[in-house]
């Protein structure tokens, strides 16, 4: 397949000098830190892995049940269980220095000064190549505060944008009534990209047992193939509201998967749950995506995009007028 | 300190090795029906069957579609080195247990193995028992398979509520010193539970190995802790236990369980299923949170 004439570039750049060699990276809980699946197999094909949730302290999760699986997807609710920031910072990131995929990590907090100390110690770390905020955990008490309301998320944001210079990828939770006010606030506060989306809540019931599945309130998040038409959509709204980059997340377990999100307005994408089914489940994304651009002597990814995303010969109703 | 763990759990507990583990394509050589649900599966893996040892699991990916989603995890029953053979031992009660039900030899599925942390086996021969409670006879076989080449002496007490649940007899390895039935309603070998006798085998017996219920764990945990022998032969209990599992190495969280040190009055420390068991020391687990756990909702 040689002598095309022509030279395809399967980067992404996210911003603030973080450029992906391919626009396929692992979602955060679906991959650890990264290690489980260094011992599987090599991690090298990846263009980004974004780690489990850290927050300050460490933190010992939910009581289980946490997982249970639905049709066609996965609820979990864990309660960002994670070793807290200082181990990753001191344990782990020396050991990301040496990989050539670059590691964002996701981070999470109960208020803005968690978020804060939390970035701040990242901040210059040698391993870490960015942050991603995750202001929409739908599984601890105030997770999903700052997700929710377009000014809280923007304070948030903001503050986090002044204690790091670390490439900063902000994300969106889709349990919001606009998910585009929210994106385009995050955006406004200095975000370099975002994640859209993290998990639906979701609930499973044990009908002879009268009672939900999971503990507590009986929700949880919602992950899996089941969700992906829901959040290609999210990820179309997006995409018309912002001018950053947008990584589409949300059921993909395969090339076509991945493809499909670049369609719909996304310039990466991350693999989630269907790493847990299958560890070479990114391997295989990646190779079919490349295999795919050519196939179809792709120069760049957003050939793929809808042209109607970028100048809609439509009007949406739902778009808020400037 | 292995990075990426649950540390404290592992410096308590131990960790599997995922470096041993592979994904192994897998052609279905048998399916062999037995009473009600029940059936034993059996696939020609020969890499697998090389490297499982007892008490270690495999997930098993059913079939390449979003329904049923995730692996299904059973530990082997048997691994076959020479004819490069695993067998697992299951009941068809859910999706992808009761598709692999439905499969027939020739049929391909993907094993991913071996996981988890498995069953302690002794340096020295001497005298173990298992202690087997309805499907989790699951993992004995090899077990059984695996002391008997060591020159230990086995005995197997087998229980179920019925005849129907027992595991089969002719299943059973051969060679071992003693098998013993029970069932709750009598219909097959002495009536009650397995813990009801237990006792009369304790005499000499260096090792406890049990898989079942957790209510038949806990009676066995407790028995045990109570017994005058158990000082005397130092007796050690490892039990093999079960939780909701998404991945089975260690990256989604899901099997979460809470371990105790036994030598320090701390609270609980948070365990994997799948990297610090299935296979726990008696003494690690917290029983009475063991005991809460609802019968699998999922």
């Amino acid at each position: 397949m040689s002598g095309q004439g022509r030279d395809f570039d399967p980067r992404v750049d996210l911003g603030r000098g973080l450029v992906l060699v391919n626009p396929i990276g692992v979602a955060s809980g679906t991959f650890g830190f990264g290690f489980e699946a260094e011992a599987l197999g090599s991690i090298e094909h990846l263009g980004a892995i974004f780690s489990k949730g850290t927050t300050r302290l460490p933190r010992d999760g939910n009581q289980p049940p946490r997982i249970a699986e639905t049709t066609a997807g996965m609820l979990n609710s864990i309660g960002l269980q994670n070793p807290g920031v200082e181990a990753v910072a001191r344990d782990y990131a020396p050991r990301w220095a040496s990989w050539r995929v670059p590691v964002l990590v996701n981070v999470a907090g109960a208020d803005i000064a968690e978020y804060v100390e939390v970035v701040a110690r990242l901040d210059g770390v040698e391993g870490v190549a960015g942050i991603e905020l995750n202001i929409s955990c739908p599984n601890i008490a105030h997770g999903m505060d700052f997700a929710t309301e377009p000014g809280a998320a923007g304070r948030c944001v903001a503050a986090v944008r002044r204690a790091t210079s670390l490439p900063l990828v902000v994300k969106l939770s889709p349990n919001v009534t606009d998910i585009a006010e929210i994106a385009r606030a995050v955006e406004d506060a200095g975000a370099d990209a975002l994640s859209a989306v993290n998990t639906y809540v979701g609930m499973k019931v044990a009908l002879y047992a009268r009672r939900p599945v999971l503990p507590g309130a009986g929700t949880a998040g919602l992950s899996g193939p089941a969700i992906k038409p829901l959040a290609l959509a999210a990820v179309a709204k997006v995409r018309r509201a912002v001018g950053i980059p947008v990584i589409g997340i949300g059921g993909i377990a395969t090339a076509t998967d991945a493809l499909d999100y670049l369609v719909a307005g996304a310039d990466a994408v991350q693999v989630g749950t269907a790493n847990f089914t299958n560890p070479q489940a990114s391997r295989e994304v990646v190779e079919g995506c490349l295999a795919y651009a050519e196939q179809h002597r792709l120069q760049c990814w957003s050939e793929l995009r809808w042209r109607e995303l970028d100048h809609p010969g439509w009007q949406e109703t739902a778009l808020p007028v400037d | 300190m292995t990075a990426g763990g649950p540390t404290a759990a592992a410096r308590l507990a131990g960790q599997s090795e995922l470096g041993r583990a592979l994904d192994e394509g897998a052609v279905c050589t048998e399916v062999l029906p037995l009473e009600g649900n029940l059936f034993q599966i059996s696939f020609q893996a020969p890499r697998l069957a090389g490297l499982a040892q007892p008490g270690e699991f495999a997930q098993i990916w059913v079939e390449r579609s979003p329904v049923p989603l995730l692996r299904r995890p059973f530990s082997f029953s048997r691994a076959d080195r020479r004819q490069g053979q695993v067998s697992f031992y299951l009941g068809a009660v859910g999706e992808g247990s009761r598709r692999l039900r439905r499969f027939h030899p020739g049929d391909r599925a993907q094993l991913l193995g071996p996981l988890g942390l498995g069953f302690t086996l002794p340096k020295e021969p001497g005298r173990s028992l298992l202690v087997a409670g309805g499907l989790g006879a699951a993992p004995f076989p090899l077990l059984a398979d695996r002391l008997l080449e060591r020159g230990e002496q086995v005995i197997w007490v087998n229980g179920a509520r019925t005849s129907a649940e027992l595991y089969p007899e002719e299943l059973i390895p051969a060679g071992l010193a003693e098998v013993v039935q029970f069932t709750e309603d009598g219909s097959r070998g002495e009536r009650g539970r397995v813990t009801s006798g237990l006792v009369r085998y304790l005499a000499g017996v260096q090792r406890v190995y049990a898989c079942g219920p957790n209510s038949m764990l806990a009676m066995v945990f407790g028995l045990l802790s109570e017994h005058p022998a158990r000082a005397a032969t130092e007796c050690r209990l490892e039990v093999s236990i079960e939780a909701p599992m998404g991945c089975g190495f260690g990256t989604c969280l899901g099997c979460a369980i809470p371990l105790r040190d036994p030598d320090d009055g701390q609270g609980p420390v948070i365990g994997l299923c799948c990297r610090q068991g299935p296979v726990l020391k008696g003494s690690l687990l917290d029983w009475e949170w063991l005991l809460q756990q609802p019968a699998h909702l999922g």
